[in-house]
């Protein structure tokens, strides 16, 4: 299989198409880094513009959605501690949070003082949802680049969930650990509003509750939410817009008592499902569900060739994989 | 202006599917083309292409969900006030 020369994609990418040198159409368009930088300082800006605003006016300034990962775990630390925003975190338990990162969760909350939510939907119906999408076409062909059926499925519900209680709280904003090669710079810092979020929450609710059923609408914002603009939250996502080193970060992390799991696998820092999603999805559309978060970073800098090749081409843990697909009641090789 | 916008779907979104495929008036969201992260991926390609400031209250699908809504949007935005 060929893979750019520069970035990691596979020549199995969707779109991608690699130049004479191996170099593909994704690494010639993407900006040059010091333009990057400037962007960067611009959404910082504008945030801290909008939390001198917001900051100290409801009884949250953030909901923070938490998987207790390293990424998240970060911005978690940021925002508390870099913007002083009074923080809810909020964490979705899919069934699948590895015990390491439950305890980082409650180490980390702890040390930096911020109240926790840990929100635990019926197993029943996740099993069913992961099952489902991880078999059928579900969701737009863009959105199996970024990562696997398994995890958009999730994410979609956390999106739903988080943006649902920020809604009922008047909470001002609502942060991600999006890492800077997951979302762009340019969606950093955007304020939701009830006509796009109604249309893009039927998006993925039209084809879940199709497969799943209507029981998953407990999840997903009601008409009464989509009432009032006013109570519509920016998102924020502060690690496109501040500098990424992923050893400094563990660095920073670990004073604040987050150890690096040794129950998960190398894409995930929370998650023990991970692994199954991501041999799913290398099985069904050749090419690793991680791989373009991996190759913008190899683009930026953030990350070297040699690391992203190593955590995308590498075999995926075969324990995990099992035990995994044991819970979901699938047979095990 | 039309052209640059259906390039763009179909190069990130529909991957070379047969041009007949998408109507200008097809709604991105509910033909499951485009997801919330990809309206935010379009939004960045249309600020950079033509040159335009995107604000957040115009982030609606009355503006973005359709190849009509865009091309009618950005010659809005383009209009002198």
């Amino acid at each position: 299989m060929k893979i750019c020369a520069r970035c990691i994609l596979p020549e199995t990418f969707p779109g991608i198409s690699l130049d004479d040198n191996g170099i593909c159409n994704h690494c010639h368009s993407f900006p040059e880094i010091e333009s990057l930088m400037e962007q960067k300082k611009e959404y910082e800006n504008r945030f801290v513009e909008l939390v001198r605003k917001h900051r100290g006016i409801n009884e949250y300034d953030c909901l923070m959605a938490y998987s207790g990962g390293k990424d998240s775990t970060y911005t978690l630390m940021l925002l508390k501690r870099r913007y002083g925003l009074n923080i809810l975190a909020l964490t979705l338990d899919n069934g699948f949070i590895s015990p390491n990162a439950f305890s980082n969760m409650c180490e980390v909350t702890k040390n930096l003082g911020v109240d926790h939510l840990i929100f635990k939907p019926r197993f029943d119906l996740m099993k069913k949802i992961f099952l489902l999408a991880s078999e059928n076409d579900v969701y737009s062909k863009k959105t199996l680049e970024r990562a696997s059926t398994i995890c958009t499925s999730c994410i979609g519900i956390v999106k739903f969930v988080t943006l649902k209680i920020a809604i009922e709280k008047t909470i001002p904003f609502v942060g991600y650990g999006w890492s800077p090669g997951q979302a762009p710079v340019q969606s950093s810092v955007i304020r939701t509003n009830p006509s796009l979020m109604k249309a893009t929450q039927a998006a993925i609710l039209r084809p879940l509750s199709r497969l799943a059923g209507a029981e998953l609408k407990q999840y997903f914002l009601g008409e009464a939410h989509f009432s009032d603009p006013e109570r519509f939250p920016y998102n924020v996502h502060p690690l496109a817009f501040l500098e990424y080193n992923e050893e400094r970060i563990i660095e920073e992390i670990g004073n604040i008592g987050w150890k690096a799991p040794n129950d998960t696998d190398s894409n995930s820092t929370n998650c023990l499902l991970n692994a199954y999603a991501n041999d799913v999805h290398v099985k069904r559309f050749k090419f690793h569900p991680y791989v373009w978060e991996i190759a913008n970073m190899v683009r930026a800098g953030i990350m070297g060739r040699e690391e992203g090749y190593e955590k995308i081409y590498g075999e995926q843990p075969p324990e995990l994989i099992n035990e995994a697909k044991k819970r979901l009641g699938l047979p095990t090789n | 202006m039309r052209d640059r916008v259906r390039k763009f779907i179909f190069d990130n979104f529909l991957f070379g599917a047969d041009e007949g495929s998408l109507k200008d008036d097809d709604s991105f969201l509910e033909q499951g083309i485009i997801d919330s992260t990809g309206i935010l991926e379009l939004v960045a390609f249309l600020g950079e292409q033509f040159n335009i400031q995107i604000n957040d209250d115009e982030l609606m699908p009355e503006n973005l969900d359709s190849v009509n809504c865009i091309v009618n949007f950005i010659t809005r935005k383009k209009q002198p006030a």
